[in-house]
């Protein structure tokens, strides 16, 4: 008996996610954003990829050593990695630094056993190729274990150390990667958050969810509403990332070869973690207006948390180490989903903090569905002007009253009129 | 003056009468919408509901749907209280109309249709017949908005008449619809009346009230002041008299009538219009108006319902 009427619950549920998809799946609106969003993505990916085989040289410091040698050596690597190269051979080792940091040199080879750059990468160390240093390191390597040989016999061979005058970080495509994710992880989360908001202001406002709550309960509307919604959500984040690593891979653009798979997989499970965790709290705060053009005022408390994040992961995307507030920020619930994948990202944190948050994230999802269906529940049928949150939520007595005080700290308290 | 004397006991099942409102209340802060609001609606029947602006009437709608949480009170279907399988069963037209304006009319009712356990297809097939029915053929993947306001009305009809409901609770039905429209509404709520569905409408249109119901029950104040039929209700508790002397436009012959017979509630042109006492003779009246002259008219006088609800409420409607 039970198990039938759960079904039941479900199947009405469905109905109501069902409509959500069509009808916003055929709207000119949805197949307009998501043929814009694809074209940034592959435009966002493409263009550096292009800019980059047109590079201007690369000014390469060299010290000491047999000056003809060496010269070669640097040729011969840059040959090997498509890169033009100028040859500037330096008095000494600090005054090679010196333009090293200044950025007047990308490279030094020492003595032809030693190359330094200003600070190195974490995936392109040395032996994998592709870039200059290493490639520099590969061939000169094999040039002094095998002596005069030509340089132009290089193979796999034995690299030499490539040291960073700065500590080692992630590399740029690998931060790259990681803004994408991020960017994803928070343009979606906004944009379906408010679709959500602006869906329950609707059926609010002009009362159509009188006629439906006399067949199905606020809850299945609700939990329709943000399923068919998010699987709208997941299914453009799909195409974008398909659309990132394809179009990567047709152009060879570094980026791609930075999306290690634990990006990827950390992105989405924040994803689907961040917009489970804000969907009902933007319906919360829909539920709250009687005027479906006030959406936009309760929506933005929900929004400041993200924006936050979002903002923020800039510092940590072009600096090295994030600081302790944004890792703070990396594990408290409404700023995890966008602050969480930069970290990861950046080198910043290990994958099993990352699991603590999400885990961290999964409760607060749980805590905040629970919140965010007891106001939707008590203020969508609530007509006249706009319901007061602190209003909505003392009729449901101490327990509440707590929760009231976390909302209020989650920034989800909306402001007075 | 109230006449809800005729009215059921509150609480008692009584005899053919499907749904039940019992001692319903409700307040909304200081504002009192429901006070112990009490009356039962027959099935088979148009019934009427009437009540000034603010008398509670949509809350009572809004809580045979459970829209509105009761303070006290109970809604009960045939002899039951009300579950929610039993409120899939009910159709609903509420009073500030809610569809989705963007959405492909077919599709919507489809959608409303499904929210009532009706499967896919047998919904899609009510909604066609229904638009059909309601005169709005080829207008099915147009989108809501795009109809003037009288057939968006017969769209939210059609919403509620979807899923073949057992009630049929309809919130102001005839406001701001065209004579047409009017004529079409009146058809199929009785038709519906008819074929066994309990009906109960709200209007402030008395004249078809009047026209359309045999019952009505009218609210103020969150309580029932009077209800029963309609003929009943008009021709009320002390039946009236309306009677004209020849040459006596003043009706100064009715002045010295015993109150224990009569009493006068007004002259209108020599037509004087008496209440008659309780058990009091109505040719004891006749005889003294022969005493002073040629009685040119003499007849018992129904109240309209306008009148009826004017007394019981103390306002105009």
């Amino acid at each position: 008996m039970r198990s039938r009427v759960n079904r039941r619950w479900l199947r009405l549920t469905a109905v109501v996610a069902e409509r959500e998809i069509r009808q916003r799946g055929r709207s000119r609106a949805f197949a307009v954003s998501t043929i814009v969003l694809l074209l940034v993505v592959a435009a966002g990916v493409a263009i550096p990829a292009i800019l980059a085989s047109h590079a201007k040289p690369q000014r390469v410091g060299i010290v000491g050593g047999p000056v003809a040698s060496t010269t070669e050596i640097v040729k011969e690597a840059g040959r090997l990695t498509g890169t033009g190269v100028t040859v500037v051979p330096e008095a000494s080792l600090a005054q090679a630094e010196a333009a090293l940091r200044s950025g007047q040199l990308d490279v030094v080879l020492v003595d032809g056993t030693e190359v330094v750059v200003k600070q190195v990468s974490i995936a392109g160390g040395s032996g994998s190729g592709g870039t200059l240093p290493s490639a520099i390191a590969d061939v000169a390597g094999l040039s002094k274990l095998v002596g005069q040989l030509p340089a132009g016999a290089a193979a796999n061979g034995v690299s030499l150390p490539v040291r960073g005058l700065t500590a080692p970080s992630a590399s740029l495509s690998r931060r790259l990667t990681g803004l994408f994710t991020v960017v994803l992880v928070w343009i979606l989360i906004s944009a379906y958050g408010s679709q959500i908001a602006m869906g329950v202001g609707e059926e609010k406002s002009n009362r159509i969810v009188e006629v439906i709550l006399a067949s199905v309960r606020p809850l299945q509307l609700l939990v329709g509403k943000v399923t068919g919604i998010g699987v709208l959500a997941l299914a453009q984040a799909a195409l974008m990332v398909a659309t990132f690593l394809g179009v990567g891979a047709a152009v060879g653009s570094s980026l791609v070869h930075g999306a290690a798979p634990g990006i990827v997989i950390i992105g989405a499970v924040f994803l689907v973690l961040g917009y489970a965790f804000y969907c009902t709290a933007f319906a919360a705060a829909g539920s709250l207006v009687s005027r479906q053009s006030d959406v936009g005022t309760v929506i933005l408390p929900v929004q400041i948390p993200l924006i936050l994040a979002y903002a923020l992961s800039y510092t940590v995307i072009y600096s090295n180490g994030a600081s302790t507030f944004y890792k703070v920020l990396g594990f408290l619930p409404p700023t995890a989903p966008v602050a969480m994948p930069v970290l990861y990202a950046a080198g910043d944190v290990p994958a099993w903090q990352a699991a603590i948050s999400a885990v961290l994230v999964a409760v607060g999802t749980v805590w905040m569905a629970r919140t965010a269906a007891t106001i939707y529940g008590r203020s969508i049928l609530q007509t006249g002007s706009r319901v007061r949150l602190r209003q909505v939520l003392a009729r449901g007595g101490s327990r509440l009253g707590t929760r009231a005080c976390l909302l209020v700290a989650c920034g989800v308290r909306h402001r007075g009129e | 003056m109230t006449v809800t004397s005729a009215a059921a006991g509150a609480g008692t099942a009584s005899q053919g009468v499907s749904l039940e409102l019992v001692g319903l209340s409700r307040r909304f802060g200081s504002v009192v919408a429901l006070d112990g609001l009490t009356f039962g609606v027959p099935p088979g029947q148009v019934f009427g509901f009437l009540g000034p602006n603010g008398a509670g009437k949509t809350t009572t709608m809004r809580a045979i749907f459970g829209v509105v949480a009761l303070d006290s009170g109970e809604v009960r279907w045939r002899g039951e209280p009300v579950t929610e399988q039993a409120r899939r069963r009910f159709g609903y037209m509420p009073e500030e109309r809610g569809l989705y304006p963007g959405m492909q009319i077919l599709d919507q009712l489809e959608y409303l249709g499904r929210l009532h356990d009706m499967t896919a297809s047998s919904a899609r097939g009510a909604a066609r017949n229904w638009i059909r029915r309601l005169g709005l053929a080829g207008r099915e993947a147009g989108k809501l908005e795009a109809l003037s306001h009288g057939n968006q009305q017969r769209v939210q009809l059609a919403a509620a008449l979807m899923h073949d409901p057992e009630l049929l609770v309809l919130d102001e039905p005839f406001a701001g619809l065209d004579p047409g429209g009017v004529d079409d509404m009146t058809e199929i709520l009785a038709e519906r009346a008819r074929a066994g569905v309990t009906v109960l409408f709200s209007s402030h249109q008395l004249d078809l009230v009047e026209h359309i119901c045999e019952a009505v029950a009218i609210i103020n104040r969150g309580r029932v002041v009077a209800q029963g039929a309609v003929s009943a209700l008009e021709r009320g508790d002390r039946p009236r008299l309306a009677v004209r002397v020849a040459g006596d436009p003043a009706g100064s012959w009715a002045r010295p009538l015993d109150p224990r017979v009569a009493s006068i509630e007004g002259v209108d042109g020599g037509r004087v219009l008496l209440a008659l006492a309780p058990g009091a003779d109505s040719q004891r009246v006749l005889d003294a108006a022969r005493a002073a002259g040629a009685v040119e008219h003499f007849s018992f006088a129904d109240r309209r319902l306008s009148e009826v609800f004017r007394d019981v409420t103390g306002e105009d409607v």
